[in-house]
């Protein structure tokens, strides 16, 4: 009896851990459920969804919760270089793009733990109306220091970070076809030492 | 050897009911805690609670936007529906509509409203729509949260904001 009980609990206990440990892969790694991926940038088509299956659902839950539906917004989210290296707040970064086809846009840099970086640089985010731009293209630097940028994300106290593109009432062609996504570069610049 | 079967058999089987019960729950589960936050525990239940600015201490909902002033009324429909009514704003404003599951199930922005506050009922599946109510919204879920976003990527903006908003609603139906 006792060797039966043991039997049927060391294989609740694996079964949950796979369970877990494979939901937890599942929702967090694996592109599954509309997932698309433009030049780096990823979203989602199904975000906010009531079609979303539970994949999505989930995923969305936990890397945008209460975001909108692509309807209304389309969310883009990386977080590596155009080279495929994680972004690292140890690194200076060039951001380069244009005017994209929405409403309104914004740009905002997460820190690890997915909220704003703990500096009080005042440099999270940029958006459409504060974007300086020179005949119509823009470049960020996306590093430690300002330096002589005219447009600046700090990634201070930031670790390995994310950027957030949002599109507010994207343009019906954007909205039809996420893909069409105008090109918006990461180039790494340089790391500081021990990076 | 039949003993090892038997064994990796239920591994196998448990693991799935686990993996399957995970990824269904864990919006549930993630919604119940952003409604228990954005209520102060349930301190703040169908009413507005105006947030301030987005900062680096702003951790209750993962990724804020430091561009937007957001609102957030986490409702009940236990008692009957909600008026809920959005203030006008010379920008984007929007007021949109989760379900217990994290569905975005209902968004109306100033375009649709025209410069006109965005007013609606919202009800529980099965209840009657209120008298005199306009825009009538179904929620598929007795509890969920109303979201207010109003564009304000700067202090003074923000400033104009804040004043804005003071006639946004989120109330029982009176």
């Amino acid at each position: 009896m006792a060797k039966f009980l043991l039997f049927w609990l060391a294989a609740l206990v694996a079964g949950t851990a796979l369970g877990l440990g494979s939901a937890w892969v599942a929702v967090s790694q694996l592109s599954l459920g509309g997932r698309v991926t433009v030049g780096g940038w990823s979203t989602n088509l199904n975000t906010g969804a009531a079609a979303a299956d539970p994949y999505t659902r989930a995923a969305v839950a936990r890397d945008g919760l209460l975001a909108l539906a692509r309807s209304e917004t389309i969310y883009f989210n990386r977080d590596a270089d155009d080279g495929g290296a994680l972004l690292d707040a140890k690194c200076t970064y060039r951001l380069a793009g244009a005017d994209l086809p929405a409403r309104w846009w914004s740009i905002t840099l997460y820190d690890e733990t997915q909220f704003l970086a703990r500096n009080a640089d005042g440099a999270h985010s940029l958006d459409a109306t504060r974007m300086v731009r020179d005949g119509g293209r823009y470049m960020v630097t996306i590093g430690p220091e300002r330096g002589d940028a005219v447009n600046w994300l700090s990634t201070r106290n930031a670790g390995p970070f994310s950027l957030t593109l949002r599109l507010y009432n994207p343009d019906p062609a954007l909205r039809a076809d996420p893909r069409r996504l105008p090109p918006l570069t990461v180039e790494k610049i340089a790391c500081a030492e021990g990076a | 050897m039949a003993g090892l079967m038997r064994f990796l058999l239920g591994v196998l089987v448990i693991g799935a009911l686990v993996h399957g019960a995970a990824v269904i729950a864990a919006p549930y589960g993630l919604m119940r805690v952003a409604m228990q936050r954005a209520s102060s525990d349930g301190a703040a239940v169908n009413r507005f609670v105006f947030g301030g600015p987005v900062t680096p201490e702003s951790r209750a909902i993962v990724r804020p936007s430091p561009d937007l002033l957001y609102a957030s009324c986490v409702y009940d429909l236990t008692e009957g529906p909600l008026r809920i009514r959005v203030a006008p704003w010379d920008d984007y404003v929007s007021l949109s509509l989760y379900a217990a599951n994290t569905d975005n199930y209902f968004t109306a922005n100033d375009r649709v409203a025209a410069g006109a506050p965005i007013e609606i009922a919202l009800v529980a599946r099965g209840q009657p729509a209120p008298q005199g109510a306009g825009k009538v919204v179904i929620s598929p879920s007795v509890r969920g949260i109303a979201l207010e976003r109003r564009l304000a990527p700067t202090p003074e903006r923000v400033a104009l904001a804040q004043e804005a908003r003071e006639t946004s609603v989120c109330e029982p139906w009176p």
